[in-house]
């Protein structure tokens, strides 16, 4: 009788305690999942500011949608990766709370594509937003949100691909199409031309418009193309080297800025119904007398970083051959993009090391434990080149590196460069020795890039460093069809520079 | 409506087969050779209609009629075989002669005066209509209007009978695929004029094949061939306007040709059973014999679906050569048609089909015209709702998308139809001028 009495007691206690913990733990989640609960660490108040400001916040129903509405998975996906993650992000709040300064914490990089969707569910997102149609969405949103039903799973697709701005305010963000022209800021209007006389730089004045291009004279000269199969972390299409030899020519100093390429934009824009095929007719005529340009872009193609003389991204290479077309007839000079010889001749600046100052790209480039003990000294590589290392996951003003012996800056780094030429993998292997002024294939799919961006590691931003476009990928979330053939919607570390032909009038 | 299959509900599909294989295979295998059948997808997850002889009783509805030519007369006729206690209370079209005609058929067939002052005409009809008091409408007008109207009366919690096709641009596929969406969300029936849906041998027919008799679907044929349709001489006093829309059947942009217009029944049928809709379209046609408008007489069309499979339609309204209105569909382990509705294995034998004696023996409602306002109708009174504008709006699109391959000469894909500007309504809607160098007869390869 007594054994039965404490078995019950043991029972039921434990019936209690387990009862009790249940609650508790259900309270404890509860109460950790508030946004207050989340604001408490004050390690995100610029996200918390921003977060009031948005439509999440300021909804037209009233109602607020808390950080783990978005930022947690949803329970229905699976309860263990639910608490896992949970945990991870109080962990890290945690962190940084107790090692970091908020004012030293890089919230711009914060808002980009790539790192809301670490952050974001999008299960959680669509959980909310059971019907995509709402009564009064316009037909441009009808055919995005089609696109996005019938593509999500094959083109990787998330609702913050295109609302980037739903959860945290952006500043200038829109996925609206761009409306009317852009101010391309103060400076006078240009009337004529630049007159070049003799084989110098010059600033090239673009008539009627504000925008103005230094143009670096490149004396021409013999040079081996490619790198040598030593060099560190050298990549297998970058050979076999060849001697070549390349004539002079001018080449932009910077790489083409946002106020050269919005005054090309408010000159040629085209109606977006214009169907693409009628574009290339009328930009290939034998005589063009005005140039179709760019369609108006989906949002701010700036990202936000700042217009002015930061470079112009994002632009297809058509674009960016359509404002060489544009420029040539605006200045009566023959301006093109750069052959990957003519660029790759640029760049070493009469050097022939991986860079055109000195250091090895492994040391630039630490790996495994190297990296975390602290990595090497990257004084010289971050003096001349904007990348990984040293830039804010974001463009920058050419002003903030040094040139290069010929006197042009940010060769190997801040967006890469579209250059004239199809891209083949074994592309100096058909290059004669000696060869003067070679081109690449005469066909292909994809066009060659030079120079790394931003974003890239020491490997990519070394002088003989090529890359590729990659047309498919690099519009996957655009919901137009036919896509853009001016803009592109899944790049942001594209740009271009400009090449100038050396007139026949001018003597050595 | 979603016809995919997720990745779990797949592999438990695949586990309660397994597990069926191995209780069916100690008592049958060992004599079948283990000729298991597959269904195509889990039962519950595609849509049977219920087809009663007769709608259930409920509350008393008010009809409205939006469109009232021959198929607007014959649905109001439909409805009310299919239903007690409707009462047709408002009537709009374009034309007062067609509206005087279509009151005095329905006070003479069914009773029903429709009051004057229900009786709208122009362009807005439909708007005052909707706005009359109605609880439902058939809208049955030109093609090209019927995204318009559906969204109007979607937004004001109206039920819709859509006459198909249901659009014939890709403006009006989007309006569509939206306006379907709001109209589950307020729980609204919809039922599309795809009629094989509602069909009993073709339903029968679609529980077959989804349950695996004939294997995986590999491809398919549809037709809808037969003799010219009618068309209307242009008479004096007509406006271009008022001839186009009289002679609707032979304008691109009223009709979205005979492809979409009629042959939509059966491109509709092969989707409907496969459960997807094409990806890309390349094909031919053009204009032999047609009198008026500026629509082709012929169409042939190869449909190309994921993983390869092909579907050939092939559509015609000429005098004088072979008709054949049907669908053939072949899969991994036999086949299926609708000029007998049997099902046959590789070697012809067949293995089922329709059995039309029984049928009768069950039923004494056996036209498809009338069941479908009976399941319309039957949701309507239960309160639940039933949308099937957003699969007729895919094969609605997928005929488009024909049409533009044989216009253009090119290969059209999905993506691009379905994103694309075109928009065929005109910009301005009254009985007048139009500008008709605008509308010719498409020529391939010319981008006109």
């Amino acid at each position: 009788m007594k054994n039965k009495g404490v078995i019950w007691s043991i029972v039921l206690g434990g019936f209690a305690l387990a009862t009790v913990l249940v609650i508790a733990f259900a309270n404890v989640d509860t109460h950790t999942t508030t946004s207050d609960y989340c604001m408490s660490c004050h390690s995100h108040e610029e996200a918390d500011r921003l977060w009031k400001q948005s439509p999440h916040h300021l909804s037209k129903s009233g109602v607020v949608t808390d950080c783990a509405a978005c930022h947690l998975p949803p329970k229905e996906d699976g309860l263990n990766r639910y608490y896992m993650i949970k945990l991870k992000m109080g962990a890290k709040d945690l962190w940084a709370k107790a090692v970091k300064n908020p004012e030293e914490i890089d919230w711009a990089s914060k808002r980009q594509q790539d790192y809301a969707q670490q952050i974001v569910y999008n299960s959680s997102c669509v959980k909310c937003h059971q019907n995509l149609y709402p009564e009064g969405i316009s037909d441009d949103g009808v055919a995005a949100h089609l696109h996005y039903e019938e593509n999500a799973e094959k083109l990787r697709l998330n609702c913050v691909s295109c609302h980037l701005n739903a959860g945290h305010y952006i500043p200038g963000y829109t996925h609206q199409k761009l409306q009317g022209t852009v101010d391309t800021g103060p400076g006078e209007i240009y009337e004529a031309p630049a007159s070049v006389e003799h084989f110098e730089s010059f600033t090239e004045t673009v008539p009627g418009t504000n925008a103005s291009i230094r143009m670096v004279a490149v004396p021409g000269g013999e040079f081996l193309l490619g790198s040598p199969e030593n060099e560190p972390l050298r990549r297998s299409d970058e050979g076999p080297q060849k001697k070549v030899r390349i004539s002079r020519f001018f080449m932009a100093e910077t790489e083409v800025t946002w106020r050269q390429f919005w005054s090309f934009y408010n000159e040629t824009m085209s109606e977006g119904r214009t169907p693409p095929s009628v574009i290339y007719a009328a930009n290939s005529r034998e005589k063009v007398d005005a140039v179709s340009g760019p369609t108006p872009p989906f949002g701010f193609p700036d990202q936000g970083w700042g217009m002015g003389e930061r470079p112009a991204i994002t632009m297809t290479h058509y674009s960016a051959e359509t404002f060489c077309q544009w420029l040539s007839l605006k200045t009566g000079k023959t301006y093109r993009l750069p052959t990957e010889a003519e660029w790759e001749y640029a760049a070493r600046g009469g050097t022939s090391t991986p860079y055109f100052f000195e250091g090895n790209p492994k040391k630039y480039a630490p790996r495994g434990l190297r990296r975390l003990l602290g990595g090497a000294d990257t004084t010289m590589i971050a003096r001349y080149v904007i990348y990984e290392g040293n830039s804010p996951a974001r463009t920058l003003e050419p002003s903030q590196v040094k040139p290069n012996p010929f006197g042009l800056k940010n060769m190997l780094g801040n967006v890469m460069e579209y250059c004239a030429d199809y891209y083949a993998p074994d592309a100096y292997a058909h290059i004669p020795d000696g060869a003067v002024d070679p081109k690449g294939p005469a066909e292909g799919d994809e066009f060659v890039i030079r120079g790394g961006c931003y974003a890239d590691g020491a490997d990519q931003v070394r002088c003989a460093a090529r890359n590729h476009t990659q047309h498919d990928e690099w519009l996957r979330t655009d919901p137009q069809n036919p896509k853009s053939i001016w803009w592109y919607s899944d790049i942001k570390g594209i740009g271009f520079r400009v090449v100038c032909e050396v007139p026949e009038t001018i003597e050595d | 409506m979603s016809s995919k299959m997720n990745r779990r509900s797949f592999l438990t599909a695949s586990a309660a087969a397994g597990a069926a294989g191995l209780l069916g295979g100690a008592l049958f295998t060992s004599c079948s050779g283990g000729n298991k059948q597959k269904p195509l997808r889990e039962p519950g997850t595609y849509y049977i209609p219920e087809l009663p002889d007769k709608a259930i009783d409920g509350r008393p509805l008010k009809a409205g009629l939006i469109g009232c030519g021959g198929r607007g007369n014959g649905a109001v006729d439909n409805l009310l075989e299919a239903a007690d206690g409707i009462t047709i209370t408002a009537l709009g079209d374009v034309f007062q002669d067609r509206i005087e005609a279509t009151r005095k058929a329905i006070a003479e067939k069914h009773g029903q005066e429709v009051p004057a002052d229900h009786c709208f005409t122009g362009f807005d009809a439909y708007q005052k209509v909707i706005d009359s008091g109605v609880d439902m409408v058939i809208v049955a007008t030109p093609p090209v209007f019927r995204p318009i109207h559906f969204q109007y009366a979607t937004s004001k919690g109206v039920h819709s009978f859509l006459e198909k096709p249901i659009c014939v641009d890709a403006k009006g596929y989007r309006t569509i695929m939206a306006t379907a969406k709001q109209a589950e969300a307020k729980g609204l029936s919809v039922v599309t004029g795809t009629q094989r849906h509602h069909q009993r041998a073709y339903v029968e027919s679609y529980k077959k094949i989804q349950e695996g008799l004939i294997g995986e679907i590999t491809g398919g044929n549809v037709y809808w061939n037969q003799g010219m349709l009618w068309y209307r001489e242009r008479q004096e006093g007509w406006s271009d306007m008022e001839w186009m829309i009289r002679d609707w059947v032979n304008w691109k942009w009223l009709s979205g040709d005979h492809i979409v217009e009629q042959h939509v029944h059966n491109i509709d049928v092969f989707t409907w059973m496969l459960g997807a809709h094409p990806v890309k379209a390349t094909g031919v046609g053009s204009r032999q014999r047609r009198v008026t408008g500026d629509q082709y007489d012929n169409f042939s069309i190869d449909f190309e679906f994921e993983n390869g499979i092909h579907m050939h339609s092939f559509c015609r309204q000429i005098d004088g050569c072979s008709s054949n209105v049907s669908e053939f569909i072949q899969g991994s382990k036999g086949s299926w048609n609708s000029k007998d509705f049997a099902i046959r294995d590789l070697q012809g034998n067949i293995l089922w089909q329709y059995d039309e004696e029984a049928a009768k023996a069950e039923f004494s409602q056996h036209n498809p015209y009338v069941l479908e306002h009976v399941d319309w109708v039957n949701h309507i009174r239960k309160g639940e709702a039933h949308v099937e504008a957003a699969e007729t709006g895919q094969s609605s699109l997928a005929g488009t998308m024909g049409r533009e391959a044989a216009y253009t000469g090119n290969t059209i894909t999905w993506d691009e139809i379905s994103a694309s500007e075109m928009d065929y309504m005109p910009e301005k809607l009254e009985l007048g001028k139009m500008d008709m160098s605008k509308y010719t007869v498409p020529v391939p390869g010319t981008g006109k």
